[in-house]
């Protein structure tokens, strides 16, 4: 039985969104939609753009061609920025040697957006706490990230987009560099904030067999969108080989 | 008291040593951190084609310099945005620029009049009631600023990024800290000199880098080490009778080769399982359920 409700209401629209380096497009004329409590994993070749389109949707990168909005506001003008929580890929990597601490990198996750004056209160002291307890993070809190596993530092960074309890949760290659035991764990984890807590999901992955672990839908970059549905579907023409389904 | 105390030139030394050594540590623990370490040199030349700009046109030297230093910083600022995968580059380009145009100027001045040993290395037993007003006056605003924006500072300093997606304003805070160094590069300047200010900003917390495992431990300990650096080298040139500003930057730079001895090695990151470490005991009960 499909678990993608592709008729839900959504909160990402993106219409005709092309983006191109300066070298020819990278994808062009995407159409897209995420509906609110969607998991969605980006599948693609390398190359094909799946990065690209999560750092659309973050704003980190502008796109070429076409509009993002998020409930129904265009991107430019969208301002709820914690309502999304955003993990790039491989975060801790280019701050291995970052003189942080595992409670401050998840504090992080608690400053407000547009504002420039910021304090902490009781009320954010305990979200703290409660996203140090529920990441199993108690124990690490006063260790220095770069001295974490690959694994352990996925978490911090998850607690970190977690911790404001955003409504949307953006994550590139989240299962990067991490044991297979590890990537099972992330994957429960993902699977639970995303059934239990009804957050949206989009989720960038290279490994469709183990997405299918928590994911509920698949969108499949090919220059455009070249599949869009249920990922167990998704998983059916992977496995039978379907010309134009291409990902790896 | 102290023979090294007594006298008023030495007092106001002291002080003027101090609360550079307060300030200076915590703007580099930022600047350092986002691999601006020479930001502060750089500054320091745009702030000397300032004063010898100043000097040749018969303005405030002080005044020019930070004039000078301000806008310099501002458009390091804005092409590093632009180029942010060339930082280091752009700053090279404005370093020598400012060199360039100190010298033009310099050339030009028929009257001379320019002390460039006082720029560079300062003067930190002439420091008058005045200066040590201003000194004291840019610690207000430096502390001020880096309270009330820590967090957002923080943020910008680890991820600018995601600072970014979160919606912080990436850009003013950029601006201000920006400005802040700037500031500080051209009202120290002839005080303690171009290569304590800059020397300040990174040799305390690179001290510090080697022992802290947090971002306030790295500004706290860059603190003591820039205190500690300023303490030792204003006594040792006062009874060795050397120049102040030399000595001090060398007392830092044996403090750094000491703290290496004591950096620590990384604890093991795993449990004493690693299947157990790989499957976090999750405590789900404590987010609740959205609607």
């Amino acid at each position: 039985m499909p678990i993608y409700e592709k008729h839900a209401t959504p909160i990402i629209e993106v219409h005709n969104l092309g983006f191109d380096y300066g070298a020819g497009w990278i994808f062009h004329k995407l159409n897209l939609e995420i509906p609110e409590g969607d998991f969605a994993a980006v599948i693609g070749a390398n190359g094909a753009g799946k990065s690209t389109l999560i750092k659309m949707l973050a704003h980190v990168i502008p796109p070429t061609t076409g509009t993002i909005s998020y409930y129904g506001k265009p991107i430019e003008q969208f301002e709820q920025w914690d309502w999304v929580g955003y993990v790039p890929q491989n975060p801790a990597k280019q701050q291995q040697g970052f003189p942080i601490s595992v409670e401050e990198v998840v504090k992080l996750g608690l400053l407000k957006p547009n504002k420039l004056w910021q304090r902490f209160g009781v009320a954010e002291k305990q979200k703290l706490e409660a996203a140090l307890e529920t990441f199993d993070l108690l124990e690490l809190r006063n260790r220095r990230i770069g001295d974490l596993s690959g694994g352990q530092q996925q978490r911090v960074f998850l607690a970190r987009a977690m911790v404001k309890e955003p409504k949307v949760l953006l994550l590139d290659e989240p299962a990067t560099g991490i044991d297979p035991a590890a990537k099972i764990a992330l994957y429960d984890m993902l699977r639970y904030i995303n059934r239990k807590q009804n957050v949206t999901i989009v989720m960038v992955s290279h490994d469709l067999d183990l997405a299918t672990l928590a994911a509920k839908s698949a969108i499949c970059i090919n220059h455009g969108i070249c599949f869009r549905g249920d990922i167990h579907e998704a998983l059916k023409h992977h496995h039978s080989g379907q010309q134009g389904f291409i990902y790896k | 008291m102290l023979e090294i105390f007594e006298m008023e030139f030495m007092q106001r030394a002291w002080l003027a040593g101090l609360i550079m050594a307060t300030i200076c540590p915590i703007i580099g623990s930022f600047l350092v951190l986002r691999r601006q370490s020479l930001i502060g040199d750089g500054l320091g030349h745009i702030a000397f084609a300032g004063v010898a700009g100043g000097a040749l046109g018969g303005y405030n030297p002080v005044l020019s310099a930070a004039i000078a230093t301000v806008l310099g910083a501002l458009a390091i600022e804005r092409v590093r945005t632009r180029l942010s995968d060339a930082a280091d580059m752009v700053l090279a380009i404005f370093f020598y620029s400012g060199m360039g145009l100190a010298v033009i100027f310099t050339g030009l001045n028929q009257e001379g009049g320019l002390n460039l040993s006082s720029i560079l290395f300062g003067s930190l037993m002439t420091v008058s009631r005045q200066d040590l007003l201003v000194v004291i006056l840019l610690a207000f605003l430096t502390i001020l600023f880096v309270i009330s924006t820590y967090h957002s500072l923080e943020y910008l300093t680890f991820d600018e990024t995601c600072a970014k997606v979160a919606g912080l304003p990436v850009a003013s805070l950029n601006l201000l800290l920006a400005l802040l160094t700037a500031l500080t590069v051209a009202l120290s300047m002839r005080i303690v000199g171009l290569l304590l200010v800059s020397a300040m900003m990174v040799i305390p917390v690179a001290c510090a880098l080697q022992t802290a495992y947090s971002f306030k431990s790295t500004i706290y300990q860059s603190i003591a080490y820039g205190l500690a650096t300023v303490a030792i080298g204003l006594t040792a040139s006062y009874y060795i009778n050397l120049a102040p500003g030399g000595t001090i930057v060398l007392t830092g730079t044996l403090l750094f080769l000491g703290s290496t001895f004591l950096k620590s090695k990384p604890k093991q990151a795993a449990g004493p399982c690693p299947v157990c470490e790989n499957r976090p005991k999750m405590r789900y009960r404590l987010f609740g359920k959205r609607k």
